[in-house]
């Protein structure tokens, strides 16, 4: 049983690291396909850290990203967070909308449908990928969006769980858009609960 | 404002004047700013959640009905004194909007209700707050004039 983030051994870890690899690489793909860009992706890494630490680790708490947020229910709980800045609108919006942007102020009401409606894309195509690979039903919320300072969009996940944990276990990677690395983070953070019934449903818990 | 003593989340800081206290990106958490004018000492604890439960007593700065006790009982041990002390709180928006029912939609509102409760059993005295809304603040305050400075994307400068 796994009780607190901390618990997890190596290989679960290895595990969640595959899930994560398996998710990001569908998602890149629908993300390509969107844009009819070349979109790679970075190796997925699973990481456990404190407030303060996983507030520096993804950019620190006061610059400003667009987030996308998913709440993920049914057998698999969970937040999935989709974190972008600047440079990667720019790129999105002008391949669907057509429309050259250059700071977050110009985005409006179009603009953040289009940004919602592109995190809608790469979470569900996340989760679908999860949920076929392990047999699971996972419901999404309607994905619902935010521009705001990194340090308030990442405290709603620990504010989630802040009765369970006073960690954060994110599983994610970013994207690599023709060559060059965007900032756009694709954070899977399921709760405590639901990491057990997932080790138990892949038949690699550790009694 | 170079020398910011930085407030972290579910953490806590006193210091006296000249000094400068920050916590950065407050979403639906709060910062609660408590001053004692005389001795220009004071205090910020940034909290999470509004009320701590039996099991959970990892760190009490991550609730506010742990959080501001502690912090002025923390400030009366370095000689402030109760009735002098005022507060002015900052935070508690909205970040998402979820639909459907999930504690994420109103946690910031149930944040501020539950400090300003604690305020009011502890007689603190609440001058401002600048609580609700969907944006994120940076909150500063000077313990040489108790005066609190919030910071917001797209915003102006709030000083009060």
């Amino acid at each position: 049983m796994i009780e607190k983030y901390e618990d997890m051994d190596r290989f679960a870890m290895d595990v969640l690291k595959e899930i994560g690899s398996i998710g990001t690489g569908n998602a890149a793909t629908a993300l390509s396909q969107v844009l009819s860009r070349k979109i790679e992706m970075t190796l997925p890494e699973v990481k456990i850290m404190g407030y303060n630490r996983a507030i520096k680790e993804l950019g620190g708490a006061e610059p400003i990203v667009a987030g996308v947020l998913v709440q993920l229910s049914g057998e698999l709980n969970g937040i999935m967070l989709y974190l972008q800045k600047m440079d990667f609108i720019k790129v999105v919006l002008k391949s669907i909308i057509g429309k050259e942007i250059n700071d977050y102020s110009d985005l409006g009401e179009l603009e953040m449908s289009a940004l919602i409606e592109i995190g809608n894309i790469i979470i569900s195509s996340y989760i679908n990928a999860i949920s076929t690979l392990t047999g699971i039903t996972i419901n999404l919320s309607v994905p619902s969006a935010s521009v705001n300072m990194l340090g308030a969009i990442l405290s709603v996940p620990m504010i989630e769980y802040g009765y369970q944990t006073d960690k954060l276990m994110t599983i994610g990677g970013s994207f690599i858009c023709e060559g060059e690395e965007v900032y756009s983070n694709l954070i899977l953070l399921p709760d405590i609960h639901s990491l057990n019934f997932l080790m138990k449903k892949l038949g690699v818990a550790n009694e | 404002m170079s020398k910011a003593l930085t407030v972290g989340i579910a953490d806590m800081k006193i210091c006296r004047a000249p000094g400068m206290l920050v916590t950065y990106a407050l979403g639906s958490c709060i910062g609660v700013c408590i001053y004692d004018p005389v001795l220009k000492l004071a205090g910020m604890v940034h909290i999470m959640l509004p009320n701590v439960y039996e099991n959970c007593k990892d760190n009490i700065f991550k609730y506010a009905d742990t959080g501001v006790p502690e912090t002025i009982r923390k400030m009366e041990a370095f000689g402030a004194v109760r009735n002098r002390l005022v507060c002015k709180i900052a935070g508690g928006a909205k970040m998402f909007e979820i639909s459907g029912n999930s504690s994420i939609g109103n946690i910031g509102e149930r944040n501020a209700e539950s400090v300003k409760n604690v305020l009011r059993m502890e007689r603190v005295r609440l001058l401002r707050a600048d609580v609700g809304s969907n944006y994120a603040r940076t909150l500063y305050f000077d313990a040489s004039t108790g005066e609190a400075t919030v910071k917001a994307f797209g915003k102006p400068e709030l000083r009060f």
